[in-house]
């Protein structure tokens, strides 16, 4: 599968899930917008002209800490001494 | 599992570690080297779940060679049987089709595929063929086709010790001059990136203690800064960086600092738990999931480096001399100085190995430990962005007379920008237009 056919399957598949409020989000810009985009700084995610509103970040090794060693140890296989 | 032993059956007559000890976790680490050769050498490692964790044959080739490079100078019979063994098994894959063919199509990065080849011509086991190619690529129009960070400028001058004709040891002190061990790295906020700069760098001008290059800076400013980042190593149970810091002291020389003689307990403590010195990248639902050679393979990929490191450590300490103290105290400490300190740590609510090692320590073990619990704290309070917890780190360094320390004296500097900063803030906030102050 092709990389845009694969974010477009992510997006999809977020999109069902109704994780995110749209309209709540877009009251918010409802509100927020008018005064925002004549502000001196509106910001790219407030001035209504980017298309990209939400960001979702995949976080790599977001602080996973070592396991249990002692449960390690019981799962170590091979590197056991 | 790997015997559980008490801090005391670690102490020879000297007062160093037990050096039965060490040769013990050396030839763990060579053991692991082995199995790691025969699974991920041919091919790397693919993992169908999380290319995360993928590695290239390269790199485990390359890594392979070093630990055996630094475990050849170590002269007990078990570890030359096993590093000879190895040099067999790792030769075939080092000098590979795949490495010449890489040599002739990608000359900027011929170092790269030859490193292995060139840790074997120091091992004593030679390949002239391989060598012409490898100058054949050196000698591309492209082959400095590739920016490379000073720490790899330094890769490469400490790689050509392989290559007899291309050795120079001016040039390797050039490129430690342009490294980060040249200046003060910064202590509350590097990433892991900027730690591996620094103890990549070390070895190459240390050379395992084979071939050094004198320091660009004193070893004591070096280790004052080696310690800050073993602190925050440490705290994070980052036991992979925490290993290649650790080695910043055996080889650089012989004394071995209360902090890094207590960051060696631990790390020893943590392997004779697991049965391997872990990182957070091996997780038990991940080996679960696994069977036969899929979950060998899986558990070498996520714990050889972190093993190989502490055999590193413990070759470089397995040099006459250079081994660390099985215990350690500091006749300038405070006695009952680090009560405050740990106090505060612990109100973070973060339970890490070391705290465990800490209790089982005598009073003035603990109070030679004074300055590595203040940088804990500088750390920790810092990366919450908790500036006034930051400031009372800093009076208990002030405190201790441990102000000197160069991340006491970087988080001093820090509070001082961001009060210059909150004047400006405070000042821009006062000739704010109000429709902008409602957003702000």
């Amino acid at each position: 599968m092709g990389n845009i056919d694969q974010h477009r399957k992510i997006v999809r598949q977020l999109l069902d899930t109704k994780a995110v409020d749209f309209a709540a989000i877009g009251k918010a810009v409802t509100e927020l917008g008018p005064s925002l985009a004549v502000a001196e700084e509106p910001w790219d995610f407030f001035c209504g002209t980017n298309r990209i509103f939400i960001h979702i970040y995949r976080i790599y090794n977001p602080g996973t800490p070592v396991e249990d060693l002692g449960a390690l140890a019981a799962n170590a296989g091979e590197l056991r001494q | 599992m790997a015997e559980m032993r008490e801090p005391a059956q670690r102490q020879s007559q000297t007062g160093a570690w037990e050096e039965r000890d060490l040769i013990r976790r050396l030839c763990h680490a060579l053991d692991i080297a082995k199995l790691t050769v025969e699974h991920l050498a041919p091919g790397g490692y693919v993992d169908l779940h999380d290319r995360e964790k993928n590695i290239r044959a390269e790199k485990v080739l390359s890594e392979t060679a070093v630990l055996l490079l630094a475990a050849s100078q170590v002269a007990q019979s078990e570890v030359q049987d096993r590093v000879k063994s190895l040099i067999v098994c790792l030769a075939p894959h080092a000098r590979s089709k795949r490495a010449l063919i890489g040599m002739c199509v990608e000359p900027s990065v011929a170092w790269e595929y030859a490193l292995g080849h060139l840790c074997l011509n120091r091992l004593g086991c030679p390949d002239s063929d391989f060598d012409t190619l490898l100058l054949h690529a050196l000698h591309a129009q492209a082959h400095a086709g590739r920016e490379r960070v000073p720490h790899r400028m330094l890769e490469k001058e400490w790689a050509a010790l392989g290559l007899r004709d291309l050795a120079e040891d001016d040039r390797r002190i050039q490129m430690s001059r342009l490294s980060v061990l040249n200046c003060p790295m910064d202590l509350l906020s590097c990433r892991r990136e900027d730690m591996y700069a620094f103890t990549h760098a070390l070895m190459y001008v240390t050379d395992f203690g084979i071939r050094p290059v004198p320091l660009p800076r004193p070893r004591e400013v070096v280790l004052a800064e080696a310690e800050a980042l073993l602190a925050y190593c440490l705290d994070e149970q980052d036991y992979d960086l925490a290993g290649e810091i650790l080695l910043s002291w055996p080889l650089t020389g012989k004394s071995w600092s209360p902090a890094a003689a207590f960051a060696f307990r631990v790390l020893a403590h943590v392997e004779d738990k697991a049965g391997f010195l872990p990182t957070p990248g091996t997780r038990i639902s991940e080996i679960e999931v696994r069977s036969g050679v899929e979950r060998t393979q899986y558990r070498l990929a996520t714990a050889y480096h972190t093993a190989y490191v502490m055999g590193l450590l413990c070759a470089a300490s397995l040099r006459p001399g250079h081994a660390p103290p099985a215990s350690f105290a500091c006749k300038d400490a405070r006695p009952g100085g680090t009560a405050h300190i740990l106090r505060v740590l612990d109100a973070d609510g973060k339970h890490p190995h070391w705290r465990e090692e800490f209790n089982q320590l005598t009073s003035h073990e603990a109070d030679a430990l004074a300055g590595l619990l203040v940088q804990v704290s500088l750390r920790r309070k810092t990366m919450q962005r908790d500036y006034s917890g930051l400031l009372q780190a800093l009076e208990v360094a002030c405190d201790l007379d441990l102000s000197d320390m160069p991340s006491a004296v970087q988080a001093a500097e820090l509070l001082d920008r961001l009060a210059a900063y909150s004047e400006i803030e405070q000042k821009m906030a006062a000739t704010a237009p109000a429709d902008c102050l409602e957003y702000a």
